[in-house]
């Protein structure tokens, strides 16, 4: 059997060098979504440029499709993602936007593993028992709301209630640190600015809730099936008969083999979570790619953004992979039955 | 005589299903006495693993319950114990090992995790560490717990006398004590090659390398009384006959009164000190295994005697007992036997009859060894 620190690293390695050939196959399917479009496509892309960068794009869109895509690939790998109609280079936003939106997303993933997941365990613990009913009608009810009604209903009633800033990631428009990472709570602590880190936590929580929120139900669910699955099982009787308190027996033993499943299922939910990111950082002017996305594509009025909206798509194209191939580490690492080798 | 590490009384156990209830366990009284191995056989159904999982109240409740009766142990009533409080008594003094072995041990963790779980938690209570059964009226009276803590003697020791500091360097254990504890048990059950095996998790294990890490499991509790549920049930016949030499040789080495619980005759006949015949949720035979064995004085003992194979016998025919079991959410009236009895007689339609003293064919036992539930015990050996 092939366990050992180092069929470990074979084992991660062959996965990334399987996701070399998806990688490659988001590019060209977006590329070509975008470039076989019909009518001008330099139109599309600069609607409101000069008639000079108008004949330069339909130099280059007269070029045949190969030798445009190897171009498009060069250029993609080398960073230069092209520009906005005002000129806003894609790269360096998308670098800013990146990092904000996966904060968020982790922090909605935190809330997801520490809140959904033990609700799942006491649901299967309390099956068909006033427990059970609650936590479900809970997760349900997430489930069942539309992002956009349970952003703003967050950002209109229940931030201010609770007294919880609704607005960007830091009280101040410009924090007065450098922004290594450009994630909020994390630059904050890297500077060592305790009261910058607060504010970017209670700024952090109200997304991060509402898209965890929305999400739960599927981290829920899964456990609590899964739960019900291991429950009966023998190995939980002979923990129980250790003289485990039940405590115990549920989350060292019955939930370590229920998550096997709920991982999987986590990492397929991390296109849901992107998703939701669209609107949740709209709502809560979180300066993050979803964000981006939404006024790449025109949304709130702005200037469609032709090379922002491509750059923005094979981000999360990446972004599910990624999540995937993660979930699949996860689910080799905690079934002991999965062979590295 | 001395006190029994058991003593159950009057126990009857009914699951509810549906708008059915199953008497699973009815009236069933046993005495288990330090370091006495009592075996259980019956057919399928009979109840006895309900009864063996109801002592340490492992059964599910619902839909299980005990009605009525008592399961003593050090004292102190377990049916009387909250469900809460059961998991500070499981593992004090009572192991068990189960029926599957394929599934009693959780796939995730290595054979060294689950064994010194039942190490620690020994252990922890030992000191005091956690909260633990104390036995006697008041079983959760931690107040009389003598404070044997890490953390008392670690305060004693601001006084320098050493005995203190001694006292907590044996009791702090490391991974390695642990793992040499560990490895003591795993030897224990004869498990040749433990040093590689107590790495490994249970999928790289075979049927009954598992039991035998199931018994080091049970074991390395120190129980006073060890339940074992079929345990070799599950297992393939060579297996099965190398685990039982274990269990037989453990029975002399470890300081533990056993119930054994099987359908198998042969098993029972090899291991247990005494026997009880169980049928329909009763115990209709009970005595010295030699005795019953030899001249069994319940017709259903008789039947099940002659109808176990022989590699022997004469002619090569199998028998079998007439009739089927009966079902327990409607048991018949009077003795549950007297539908497939050869012997039954009007009285045995009406009244159940009690689990009394037969005079023992053997004049050296005592003479309430040997008891049986049948009204008409001297015409058992009569039947073919």
């Amino acid at each position: 059997m092939g366990r050992s620190p180092s069929d470990l690293i074979i084992f991660v390695l062959k996965r990334l060098v399987q996701l070399i050939p998806v990688l490659f196959g988001v590019i060209v399917l977006t590329f070509f979504f975008t470039h076989l479009d019909a009518g001008n496509i330099c139109n599309a892309w600069y609607p409101h440029a000069g008639a000079a960068t108008i004949k330069n794009c339909e130099a280059t869109a007269n070029q045949p499709i190969l030798t445009q895509f190897y171009q498009y690939f060069i250029n993609l790998l080398q960073g230069n993602w092209g520009a906005s109609v005002t000129g806003v280079l894609v790269y360096p936003y998308i670098a800013a936007a990146v990092p904000a939106t996966l904060e968020l997303v982790l922090a909605a993933l935190f809330i997801m593993i520490f809140i959904g997941i033990p609700l799942g365990v006491i649901a299967a613990q309390y099956s068909g028992r006033l427990g059970d009913h609650l936590v479900r009608i809970f997760y349900l009810s997430g489930w069942a709301t539309p992002t956009y009604l349970g952003a703003v209903i967050a950002a209109v009633f229940v931030g201010p209630y609770l007294g919880l800033p609704n607005h960007g990631e830091y009280s101040t428009l410009a924090p007065p640190f450098h922004q290594y990472t450009h994630m909020s709570v994390l630059d904050a602590l890297i500077a060592g600015n305790l009261p910058y880190t607060i504010d970017a936590i209670s700024h952090l929580i109200l997304p991060a809730a509402v898209l965890a929120f929305i999400n739960m139900g599927i981290a829920t669910r899964m456990t609590r099936a899964s739960m019900l699955e291991v429950l009966p099982l023998d190995y939980v009787r002979s923990a129980r008969m250790k003289g485990l308190t039940e405590f115990w027996v549920m989350y060292k033993h019955a939930l370590r083999n229920a998550l096997i499943t709920t991982t999987t299922v986590l990492g397929v939910t991390a296109g849901g979570l992107l998703a939701g990111t669209v609107v949740v950082e709209e709502v809560f002017d979180w300066p993050g790619i979803g964000q981006y996305a939404y006024t790449a594509i025109g949304g709130g009025g702005s200037t469609p953004n032709y090379a922002g909206a491509v750059a923005v798509v094979i981000i999360f194209a990446v972004a599910v992979v990624v999540a995937n191939l993660i979930a699949d580490i996860l689910y080799g690492v905690l079934d002991p039955r999965v062979d590295w080798r | 005589m001395t006190e029994p590490v058991l003593r159950i009384q009057n126990l009857s156990i009914s699951y509810t299903v549906g708008a059915g209830t199953f008497q699973a366990v009815s009236d069933v009284t046993l005495d288990i006495y330090p370091g006495r191995v009592v075996g259980i056989v019956g057919e399928t159904g009979c109840g006895k693993s309900t009864l063996a999982q109801a002592i340490p109240r492992l059964m599910p409740e619902p839909p299980g319950s005990i009605g009525a009766g008592r399961i003593m142990f050090r004292g102190t009533d377990l049916v009387k114990v909250p469900k809460s409080k059961m998991p500070m008594v499981r593992g004090t003094g009572i192991g068990m090992i189960f029926q599957e072995p394929l599934n009693s041990l959780n796939p995730a963790y290595r054979v060294f995790d689950q064994i010194v779980e039942s190490i620690q938690i020994r252990h922890f209570r030992d000191l005091g560490l956690v909260k633990s059964f104390q036995g006697g009226d008041k079983p959760f009276d931690y107040s009389k717990r003598p404070t044997t803590s890490v953390g008392s003697a670690l305060t004693k020791g601001i006084v320098p006398d050493g005995a203190a500091e001694q006292a907590v360097k044996e009791r702090i254990r490391t991974k390695s004590d642990y793992r040499k504890e560990v490895l003591d048990y795993l030897r224990l059950v004869r498990i040749n090659d433990p040093e590689t095996i107590i790495d490994l998790y249970p999928h790289e294990l075979s049927g009954g390398m598992r039991q035998r890490i199931m018994i080091a499991m049970a074991l390395s509790e120190k129980p006073s009384l060890l339940i074992a549920d079929e345990p070799t049930s599950a297992l393939d016949v060579t297996i099965q006959a190398q685990v039982l030499t274990l269990m037989k040789d453990l029975i002399d080495e470890v300081d533990a009164s056993i119930l054994f619980i099987s359908h198998d005759l042969g098993v029972i006949a090899e291991t247990a000190d005494e026997i009880g015949v169980m049928y329909a949720g009763r115990i209709i035979e009970y005595g010295p295994v030699d005795e019953v064995f030899r001249s069994p004085r319940h017709p259903y003992t008789k039947m099940l005697l002659a109808a176990a194979p022989r590699i022997y016998k004469a002619d090569g025919s199998l028998r079998s007992i007439p009739g089927n079991v009966p079902n327990l959410s409607r048991p018949p009236p009077g003795c549950r036997f007297h539908p497939r009895c050869p012997i039954a007689k009007p009285i045995c339609k009406v009244d159940p009859p009690p689990l009394a003293p037969v005079p023992p064919s053997d004049p050296a036992l005592a003479p309430d060894a040997h008891k049986s539930a049948c009204y008409f015990p001297e015409e058992v050996p009569g039947l073919p």
